[in-house]
């Protein structure tokens, strides 16, 4: 505590001297002058009323027991009464004996002899008090996150209330600093770079509040609180960071992301102020180029939009709001192009707020894992579709499903979707499970043997969003996949520039090499499809064959398929 | 007023200026103060009135100050008139009194 308070926020602790005698009370102002803020009374009256109004904030109180008006006894009885001003320790400045051995039977903390000892040894007596009383009122766990030497979560939360008590007069600021894509540098470094780089922020971080008498703590991975002084931090705060990064990332200039909210110290709820951070933070997660938010009138919009979109979900399963949509994916190797499988889309048909995209709030349940049960609606009604379709056509549909990252953590996946295929009579081969590349990338080994055992059981995995999720080649050669789903980027410029169409025909020929199917999606293009037809793609999704469409305008599709055939 | 002529005068300038933080100026500002104190002329009467427990509160409070400036030649009389008034003791302070006056006195001289 006495290193918080003198390095890292250089505040002082506020201590009232209550004597009657003038010189008494200068004799230890003097003493006490450079490491507390001092606070004067003449007696207890007037002790009472500075108490009452500085309570939160009185470190310690330096009490002379004979004095006029009210004495250092009544004085004392008084505190003692009162819930918080009877944890302040009371030290007794006093010449008798007698009074000392009363005064510390009455539960004074200690005293003080008159005539005073040298002044190193008053500050020493007091500090050891001050000391003693604040770690019994503190949390005794270590205060510091051994990563960083930022203080943890709960002293943080301590501080903040501090730094509030003692500078109620500034505005501050609440920062949040998050790493981009953290996990990635963890998967791909290594956990030891991993920590050297939340290490290297934690010090610079440091380094930067001790300057504006600020706090700042490191909650869990990459998660990175500063409640600082109000100013202009944001480009400052930024450059040091990266700076300091610079040795050991490569990129380190887009790496780091900051979420700002502005005098939260005027917004007494605690919770809400590192809430608002965290949104304005997060509201560019994934955007590189931006690196700072602030939290304004929008972020707050949006999460209230969220907040009632997660209050409504459940509602809407029961209600069945949500429509699964088809995209259709045709074979190309052909001369003409097939219909050979279908992507199952989700769409939310809100009640009040009508069609919502999936890009709102598929993004929201992946965060909080409200995911996983978008996910199972859509695996059923998937499932159900691809049955109704053979009953009424007699053909098999292919369908992939999109199986998040959370749902490769859950228990007994394979299990769950054979008691869907199962259920529906369908055949393994038809229900496609579509895995993102970036869920290969965090806890590779578990999902290796999700997969693995998905596949045992017969079911084929597609790679979705392939080039997205950082995947070294040595990585490639050991995930074990069938489909490899290029990502649209790749696709955008495949007809126009000649580095997109060389990174594609790369792409190409590790497929090959790894024997496994290439759907390309997001083709809009007469020109991208001839392009990607030629380097020897065998599927393709996009808007150039079709939107995604409703079971219903789907079925038309089978139909006019079929009668083609015929 | 220096610190060698409170020195000469038997004042522990040492230990007081210690309680200073060798602070000079600062000593001899609160000297300066503690000698013009009124107390000294209402202890007087008090003993005289032999209002002994109010002049008991004014002795106790002149000896701290003189104790925490180490003046001992007006601090050494207060201390037995303190300690004789703290035992109720009757006695004849007058003798004490004039110590303390004398003493005091000098002081003044130095200051004016």
């Amino acid at each position: 505590m006495s290193d918080f308070v003198k390095s890292r926020l250089n505040m002082k602790r506020r201590i009232l001297i209550v004597d009657d005698e003038e010189i008494n009370r200068m004799l230890l102002e003097n003493i006490l002058a450079k490491d507390y803020e001092v606070l004067l009374a003449a007696n207890g009256k007037e002790a009472l009323e500075i108490a009452e109004s500085e309570k939160e904030r009185l470190t310690a109180i330096l009490l002379d027991l004979r004095m006029p008006v009210m004495d250092g006894y009544e004085f004392f009885g008084i505190l003692q009464k009162d819930e918080v001003l009877k944890n302040i320790p009371v030290i007794v400045l006093t010449s008798d004996r007698e009074a000392e051995v009363k005064s510390l039977n009455m539960g004074v903390a200690d005293f003080i002899p008159k005539p005073y000892d040298v002044p190193e040894v008053i500050l020493a007596r007091i500090g050891r008090i001050v000391q003693l009383y604040e770690d019994r009122n503190i949390i005794t766990a270590t205060q510091y996150d051994s990563v960083t030497d930022l203080f943890n979560r709960e002293y943080f939360l301590e501080y903040e209330t501090i730094v509030d008590q003692y500078y109620p007069e500034d505005q501050k600021d609440m920062i949040a600093v998050n790493v981009n894509r953290f996990h990635v540098i963890n998967a791909t470094h290594g956990l030891e770079i991993g920590d050297e780089v939340l290490a290297t922020i934690g010090r610079c971080i440091k380094k930067y509040v001790q300057a504006y008498y600020g706090i700042a703590a490191r909650f869990d991975a990459d998660n990175f609180y500063l409640y600082i002084k109000s100013d202009d931090h944001a480009q400052r705060l930024y450059d040091a960071i990266c700076n300091s990064l610079k040795e050991i990332l490569e990129d380190s200039d887009s790496r780091i992301r900051m979420g700002i909210y502005k005098n939260a110290s005027a917004n007494a709820d605690y919770a809400r102020r590192l809430d608002y951070a965290h949104l304005a933070c997060n509201s560019i997660k994934g955007n590189y180029t931006e690196h700072v938010a602030y939290y304004d009138d929008e972020i707050s919009k949006k999460e209230n939009r969220e907040e009632k979109l997660i209050h409504d979900l459940d509602r809407a399963l029961e209600e069945e709001q949500f429509k699964v949509f088809f995209q259709p994916k045709y074979a190309i190797r052909s001369e003409e192009p097939k219909l050979a499988s279908a992507e199952a889309l989700i769409r939310w048909v809100h009640p009040e707020l009508g069609m919502i995209s999936p890009g709102l709030f598929i993004p929201l349940f992946e965060d909080n894992g409200l995911i996983s049960k978008v996910d199972r609606y859509v695996w059923k009604n998937a499932a159900k579709q691809v049955a109704k379709w053979k009953k009424e056509y007699g053909i098999s549909i292919p369908v992939s499903v999109n199986v998040s990252r959370m749902d490769m953590l859950s228990e007994n996946l394979a299990e769950e979707f054979q008691a869907i295929v199962d259920e529906e009579g369908i055949d393994v081969h038809n229900f496609l499970l579509e895995v993102t590349e970036s869920a290969y990338t965090n806890d590779q080994a578990n999902i290796i043997s999700v997969v693995k055992e998905l596949r045992e059981k017969g079911f084929r995995i597609e790679m979705d969003d392939f080039g997205t999720g950082y995947s070294s080649l040595n990585m490639l050669t050991n995930l074990p996949f069938d489909v490899l789903k290029l990502d649209m980027v790749f696709v955008r410029n495949i007809h126009s520039d000649e580095r997109a169409l060389k990174l594609v025909e790369f792409i190409m020929e590790i497929a090959r090499y790894l024997n496994v199917t290439v759907v390309a999606e997001g083709v809009e293009l007469k020109e991208q499809y001839e392009v990607l037809k030629d380097l020897g793609c065998d599927v393709i999704q996009g808007y150039y064959f079709s939107k995604p469409l409703c079971a219903e305008d789907f079925e038309k599709l089978i139909e006019k398929e079929i009668g083609h055939d015929n | 007023m220096t610190i060698e002529k409170l020195t000469e005068l038997g004042a522990d300038t040492k230990e007081g200026l210690a309680r200073c933080a060798g602070m000079e100026a600062f000593y001899l500002n609160l000297v300066t103060k503690a000698i013009q104190d009124d107390k000294y002329g209402e202890l007087e009467n008090l003993i005289a009135e032999k209002k002994y427990a109010e002049a008991f509160e004014v002795a106790h409070a002149l000896k701290g100050v003189l104790a925490n400036l180490a003046l001992k030649p007006i601090l050494d009389p207060i201390c037995e008139i303190t300690e004789g008034l703290r035992a109720r003791t009757e006695m004849d302070y007058s003798g004490l009194v004039a110590q303390m006056k004398d003493a005091r006195s000098r002081f003044l001289e130095e200051i004016f």
